[in-house]
């Protein structure tokens, strides 16, 4: 009896112990219930893959009837680590080509805005995943997060991030340096390793997330928020060349937002098989304004056009041949809706904008998933995951 | 000098506590858009994930503090008032912690973005100017010194 009474101790104390070293990485990252960051994927066989974070796991949950069951949540990272699960900086899922599960996401360290970007995988349907690995080979205690991922026509992995360790060099020579860097690696081994990472661009928004789309090339193409001068913050584009050819980003974006701060609001991308760029972003040049448009690296995006102004964010674009859909958050004094425009004609118009959610309490950013010309949107909310169907109904 | 130092005791738990947020529900939000008597109101709304709002707090607080009987200014972050210890760490650190300070304290913290400012998308940091004749403009961003001028 008193043995079990001294082993109970040292469990306490173990308990006490692991709950400090928790607190002191999460910096400052208190209990405030779950965060909602959260994505989701569809696989080949129409199976529904979505993994968000809970108690310092990242967790991957399916479904076979496209979102009303889900599974009981499995661990991705066996070993309790503290993950960035809220605003733009949530866990990403992808698949590979015979299968295999991806998962990546930013894990905060003990200063603020600081963290590393992790990767794990699974090659037998998400029973087990590998020990999750730090994507860059930098291990400075400064920011890499806002992570994403793609995975390229020949099976690579493509991970690019927001990275500060330019802007530390600077700041330590007392040169001045706007926002943060963004970085990409790729990995050709499935995973298992990636590449050094190498710099997309200097003096990007330090707080915005990064959309990656294919291109009919089969190429992993981002479209991220950038600054221009001082403090524009207009966006850019690039093809994240994943054979060491250079990276070409180029100014895709031109409403002039001037801006020193955060807006936390990162573009969405869709390439159409013919190439066409449809991309929606954020600014608040004169007040809150979603745009659509079609980008043209280096000049003026075509058939740009409001989507939607005051309480909207967050937007997210889909393509499917001719079809268009554009979804987003839209917030009121009541709570939330959650926003769809579609257009038939490739972009040139949208019809107008009808709620196809809605939700009284907090959600994450939408995300627009296709499965055999289906469009579905990706909801998470504080009642819980939603898979909605775009269809009039 | 005992007594000196048991009242140094009992004055430290205050100092602490002087940047403690008070929480902003949604039906709070009227009261703090409510027009001054005279002068102007600037809620500096901040956030913890914002490498702009610590500087732009202190160039605010700096302001106000030249200017004492024109300006309140209320520090208000967008992060939920459960984070009170993180929130009050960094006020302390930026040396604003003297300000009246708030934090959210709402399942949906765009809702009280949207009735605060709707022309407001969440951006940090946001300064929102409200004057004695009823009306208010909001900036967004870190604040220049030709906006700063514009405020008193």
């Amino acid at each position: 009896m008193r043995q079990a009474i001294a082993l109970l101790f040292c469990l306490a104390a173990t308990a006490v112990a692991a709950h400090d070293g928790h607190d002191m990485h999460a910096g400052m990252s208190m209990p405030k219930g779950p965060d909602l960051g959260a994505s989701a994927a569809i696989d080949g066989k129409g199976r529904l893959w979505v993994v968000d974070a809970a108690d310092d796991h990242v967790r991957l949950r399916h479904s076979d009837d496209f979102g009303r069951s889900l599974s009981a949540p499995e661990p991705v990272n066996a070993q309790a680590e503290p993950i960035y699960a809220e605003g733009e900086n949530r866990p990403k899922i992808a698949f590979g080509a015979k299968g295999e599960l991806y998962v990546s996401w930013s894990q905060p360290r003990a200063k603020p805005w600081t963290g590393y970007v992790r990767f794990a995988r699974s090659t037998d349907g998400g029973t087990h995943f590998s020990a999750p690995i730090t994507v860059h080979h930098d291990l400075a205690e400064i920011t890499h997060r806002f992570d994403a991922m793609a995975v390229d026509g020949k099976g690579r992995i493509v991970m690019a991030w927001i990275d500060k360790r330019d802007l530390e060099a600077a700041s330590a020579k007392g040169k001045p340096y706007l926002g943060a860097a963004i970085y990409t690696s790729v990995s050709t081994d499935g995973g298992a390793t990636f590449s050094t990472e190498r710099k997309l661009a200097d003096e990007t928004c330090e707080c915005c997330r990064i959309a990656l789309a294919s291109t009919p090339q089969g190429e992993i193409a981002a479209f991220y928020r950038s600054i221009f001068g001082d403090n524009i913050r207009d966006h850019a584009y690039a093809v994240l060349h994943a054979n060491g050819r250079a990276l070409e980003p180029q100014r895709a974006t031109f409403d002039d937002w001037h801006i020193a701060g955060c807006p936390h609001h990162g573009p969405g991308l869709a390439i159409g098989a013919d190439g066409v760029r449809h991309a929606v972003w954020y600014e608040a040049k004169d007040k809150p304004t979603i745009h659509y448009g079609q980008l043209q690296p280096g000049k003026a995006p075509a058939h740009a056009q409001v989507i939607a102004n005051a309480g909207a964010s967050h937007a997210d674009v889909a393509v499917n041949g001719k079809q268009v859909w554009v979804a987003w958050n839209q917030v009121d004094a009541q709570g939330f809706a959650l926003m769809l425009r579609e257009s038939r004609d490739g972009g040139a118009s949208f019809d107008d904008g009808r709620a196809i959610a809605n939700a009284k309490g907090a959600v994450a950013s939408p995300q627009l998933l296709l499965w055999q010309g289906r469009a579905f949107v990706a909801w998470n909310t504080a009642a819980g995951f939603r898979l909605v169907p775009t269809e009039a109904l | 000098m005992r007594r000196a130092l048991l009242g140094l005791l009992l004055a430290l738990p205050l100092a602490a506590q002087a940047a403690a947020p008070v929480a902003l529900k949604a039906e709070d939000v009227p009261a703090l858009l409510k027009p001054p008597a005279h002068g102007v109101r600037v809620l500096a709304l901040w956030g913890l994930d914002c490498a702009y709002c610590e500087s732009n707090l202190q160039a605010l607080m700096k302001l106000q503090r030249a200017h004492p009987r024109e300006i309140e200014l209320i520090a208000v972050a967008t992060d939920s008032v459960e984070q009170s210890a993180a929130l009050e760490q960094r006020l302390h650190a930026a040396g604003v912690d003297a300000l009246p300070s708030r934090a959210y304290a709402e399942a949906t913290p765009e809702r009280i973005n949207y009735l605060i400012d709707p022309n407001w998308g969440g951006e940090l940091p946001r300064t929102l100017i409200i004057r004695a004749d009823g009306s208010r403009r909001g900036i967004s961003g870190q604040l220049t010194p030709d906006k700063l001028a514009t405020i008193p």
